[in-house]
């Protein structure tokens, strides 16, 4: 073996650009998170302003927080992480730089288009079409920086943090492409290719695995460099973390459907949804253990170290959110908790819990190393980690007992069960605004301790010199052991796992027969891999450690982990539930004023309060009306079925008041519902329609396979003009003047579209094979 | 494989350390404990358990379910609103709760004269569209209550009471012919 050394320096500039970036995009999303929390409380915060009002900026919090708070933050520790563990200088300082500027020039145009009223209607995933280009194309500059570096790696095993990482990268670029398919009507607006519930399942298998695959694995992967590096502990288990690893990324996959429990999504997919989730609850305490058990051994630490209190409290908050997840998605328990507080106290946990602290922890780590100076303060870094604390817990608390408590109220009923106790939405409302209230405080006292970090680390940061790490490392140059494509796929684990997913799909899908079969297939399987690891223990751990220094086969395995559960949820529904197989009831599709209607609606984020589902729950269907058909929104791209209700469902909403009701609610919400949290929206009074959109919008719509004829822009302003004389006319009986133009003639109309659909004759029973 | 980085010392009563070090960081090797291992079994098995029962045996939908559900909460309602107009009985003609409990009384108290199918006999045919008394839903409701003695129709109001009668009246006019 030969004794030759390289000295390597590591690009830690790129380093401290996303730290700071994540430091100033922190305070930015969670005062923004203050701000809407705010509003939700006290109406006037609103301002009468649209760029403002709670629908516009709460998913600019969510997208600030998820995307340029953790996003930045990621990246950091992913990059000062992956050059130590690989020994490696990152491949290229112009792609790091490009990454750098690239993703913040993405989150300055989405805090502009946000406000301004640019969205695709979906959660996570409003931003419009051209910057979604944008991200895809940094995402793929930061996959290429990474994967050239593994490939300039001096060291050839990869540590469990690199493989949380590839996981990440590689999952995050799948999801995000596929659920942002979307074909344009304009430069800023266009319609998602999915519509109803096939865009409602890829909406939450996007939505939870942003939660799997960008909040939780990069940070688990962090969590595996900083946390045995600040502890100097060595990692509990490198067995527990094989395991908890691919089941982790194998089972999270399959568990979104559990965001749509109870609706009108199809009955396989919820068990689906539900049993995976339950699943989930091992791997994920697998990461927990691991991160804990570390610290065995240097607990005393903790009541010195800043840096460990965070690791400690971010790792235990991370096991109450992987625990309350399961929960969550038992169906009986979702029903209670869907669309309350109780999920947005959950979503807290794991965001101020686990990532804020996780961040907090290794900026605290990071910044003495980076800018070769003590830490300006570590009684004010204590003193950060005991508010968040507080801040947390109030804010966590707060939002279980309001959830649960407006849950129940929603569900109450009384005489015999037969009347809704609280038949009033805004009864339940207000009795919950002590706790909203509480949230507001929580919140505060959060953002003043990351005001600390930010402060603490100005101080730092004042008069240091940057400094950069190098290491001087042998050159390992025996020869590569290469796995090959054989060693890849043709080995005892590969093919048991392969084996045992087709013969589970054959149980799923398959006929009487077929369905046995499978399930017999599965077991055998599952039986036959125990007793070959049983005796060939040692086999299967050799195969692991030569995959492990392999990139590119382990990248395919994983890839091919992640894969599975999206290709057998997704592509049996995108054949099976469209328009034409529809049982039942159909939509009848919206005429050209109500789809502007429900773009303004869309734009301006009504969405974010207001669900369109009523679930097949008989609370649900004794306040809102008949549960939702699966057909009744077959056409909405978006689908808006919602996940939170602020205010009522309004899948049933039209024809349930006069168009007047609508007029004086949209102008002054409190002078139809006393009480009411929900903005003015004055602007649409004075605002006209785009009715010269409407020909793209139409167009678009019909080569989605919308049912529309195909009609020439004069026919749509004629159709348009019509029905908005006809609202107007209305209102006039009510003594109210409206221009017919007006964007709120629009949102009327659409609004009293909602719930219009049409019986489907039933089909001739089909013939049995 | 190799590395050059100094392993750190081994501690007694501890499990061995992996021999591979990445940037000082080591790593044991320590078995997955049992309760850990449990709840993951137990989850996959109840997983498999659950996806059984709901997709090999045929269950009611979610929305029939719901539906039988609000059934039974509108017949408590109608039952408890006591009047029985046209309106209501309509309604609970197309409720199947009450049309099951009038199909009971109807077979027990009715059908010696009216048939089990209510093809008449002693009694009038109640589904040839042919109404001699009045067809229209309290009219019938009447008829029943207060009988039509020079027919030998029963006065059944008091023996039966409204409740009854009212689902006897929603299970006839569930079995109409419809036009």
């Amino acid at each position: 073996m030969s004794a030759r050394t390289v000295t390597i320096h590591y690009n830690d500039k790129i380093v401290r650009q996303f730290l700071l970036a994540s430091i100033i995009w922190g305070v930015v999303g969670m005062l923004v998170g203050v701000l809407i929390a705010s509003q939700l409380n006290f109406w006037r915060v609103n301002f009468d302003l649209p760029w403002l009002t709670f629908g516009r900026l709460r998913p600019l919090h969510t997208n600030a927080v998820i995307f340029a708070f953790v996003g930045n933050m990621m990246f950091a520790g992913v990059y000062y992480s992956t050059q130590r563990l690989v020994k490696a200088r990152l491949a290229s300082d112009f792609l790091s730089q490009l990454h750098f500027w690239g993703w913040q020039l993405i989150i300055v145009s989405a805090a502009i288009t946000l406000p301004l009223g640019f969205s695709r209607g979906k959660e996570y995933a409003e931003l419009i079409w051209p910057i979604n280009i944008a991200v895809a194309g940094i995402w793929v500059v930061f996959a290429v920086n990474f994967f050239w570096t593994l490939a300039r790696r001096q060291e050839r095993a990869l540590y469990v943090a690199i493989w949380f990482y590839i996981a990440t990268i590689i999952t995050v670029a799948m999801l995000y492409i596929v659920n942002h398919l979307s074909l344009p009507t304009s430069l800023t607006h266009s319609y998602p290719v999915f519509g109803g519930v096939q865009d409602a399942l890829v909406q939450w298998w996007y939505g939870h695995n942003a939660v799997a695959f960008f909040l939780t694995t990069p940070i688990l992967g962090i969590m595996y460099y900083f946390v045995p590096k600040a502890a100097e502990r060595p990692v509990y288990s490198y067995r527990l973390s094989v395991i908890h690893f691919w089941s982790l990324v194998f089972v999270y996959i399959w568990a979104g459907p559990h965001h749509l429990l109870n609706t009108a999504l199809p009955s396989w997919l919820q068990i689906l949804g539900m049993t995976f989730s339950l699943m989930l609850w091992a791997p994920s305490w697998g990461g927990m253990l691991n991160g804990l058990l570390t610290l065995r051994g240097a607990w005393h630490k903790l009541r010195t170290e800043p840096v460990l209190k965070f690791f400690a409290a971010a790792v235990t908050f991370y096991g109450m959110a992987t625990f309350e997840g399961p929960l969550l998605s038992i169906r009986s328990v979702n029903a209670l908790a869907h669309y309350s507080d109780w999920i947005i106290g959950h979503v807290h946990a794991g965001a101020l819990g686990w990532n804020g602290f996780m961040a907090a922890g290794m900026i605290y780590w990071l910044v003495p190393r980076l800018w070769n100076k003590p830490l300006y303060s570590n009684s004010l870094a204590n003193v950060h980690f005991w508010i968040g604390t507080v801040g947390i817990l109030l804010y966590v608390a707060a939002m279980w007992v309001s959830g649960i408590t407006q849950g129940l109220m929603l569900n109450a009923t009384t005489e015999g069960g037969t009347v809704l106790a609280y038949p009033n939405f805004l009864d339940t409302l207000n009795s919950i605004r002590p706790l909203m209230a509480l949230r507001i405080v929580g919140g505060t006292l959060y953002l003043a301790g990351f005001l600390l970090l930010a402060y603490n680390v100005f101080r730092t940061l004042q008069g240091a010199q940057v400094v950069d790490g190098a290491a001087e490392v042998f050159v390992d140059e025996t020869p590569e052991v290469r796995v090959g494509v054989r060693g890849t796929f043709i080995n005892p684990p590969v093919v048991f796992a392969i084996l045992g997913t087709l013969f589970a799909c054959a149980w799923m899908f398959g006929g009487d027969f077929t369905k046995l079969a499978g399930l017999f297939g599965t077991i055998t399987c599952v039986i036959l891999a125990w007793l070959h690891f049983q005796s060939k223990t040692q086999g299967w751990a050799d195969w692991y450690e030569r995959l492990l220094v392999n990139a590119a086969p382990f990248t395919v395995l994983t890839f091919m982990a992640v894969a599975a559960g999206g290709l057998i949820q997704i592509i049996p529904t995108t054949i099976v539930n469209r328009a034409q197989n529809v049982e039942d009831r159909i939509q009848v599709p919206y005429t050209p004023l109500e789809l502007a209607g429900r773009d303004i609606f869309i734009s301006e984020g009504c969405y974010n309060c207001h669900s369109q589902m009523i679930r097949t729950l008989v609370p649900d269907v004794m306040r809102y009306g008949d549960y939702s058909r699966l057909g009744e929104s077959i056409y909405d791209h978006p689908y808006q079925w919602g996940s939170r209700r602020i205010g009522p469902d309004l899948a049933r909403v039209g024809g349930k008041y006069p168009d007047s009701w609508h007029f004086k609610h949209m102008m002054d919400p409190r002078a139809i519902s006393p009480g009411s949290n929900m903005p003015n929206y004055p602007w649409l009074f004075d605002t006209d329609t785009d009715v010269a959109a409407l020909p793209s919008k139409l167009s678009v719509q019909r080569t989605l396979g919308v049912p529309y004829a195909a009609l020439t822009p004069a026919e749509i302003q004629t159709q348009v003009d019509v029905q908005a004389q006809e609202i107007v006319t209305r209102l006039r009986e009510s003594d109210i003047q409206v221009k017919p133009s007006r964007e709120i003639v629009a949102v009327i109309a659409f609004l009293q579209k909602l719930g219009k659909s049409e019986l489907v004759p039933a089909k001739p029973a089909a013939v049995q094979p | 494989m190799s590395d050059h980085a100094p392993k750190p010392p081994q501690e007694p009563g501890e499990d061995p350390i992996r021999h591979h070090v990445f940037d000082g960081i080591a790593e044991y090797d320590k078995r997955l404990p049992n309760w850990w291992l449990l709840t993951l079994y137990a989850s996959i098995i109840f997983a498999i358990g659950y996806w059984m029962s709901t997709q090999h045996f045929r269950r009611p939908t979610d929305g029939a379910r719901v539906t039988a559900a609000i059934q039974e909460i509108r017949a408590a309602k109608l039952a408890a609103a006591g009047n029985y107009d046209d309106a209501v009985l309509a309604e609970m003609s197309r409720n199947v709760g009450i049309v099951t409990a009038g199909a009971a009384t109807f077979q027990s108290t009715c059908a010696s004269c009216h048939g089990a199918n209510l093809e008449g006999g002693i009694g009038f045919n109640l589904v040839d569209a042919t109404w001699v008394h009045g067809g229209k839903p309290s009219e019938i409701m009447k008829i029943v209550t207060e009988g039509v003695l020079a027919k030998g129709m029963p006065t059944w109001g008091p023996v039966l009471g409204p409740k009854k009668i009212a689902e006897v009246v929603a299970f006839v006019l569930s079995k109409q012919p419809s036009s």
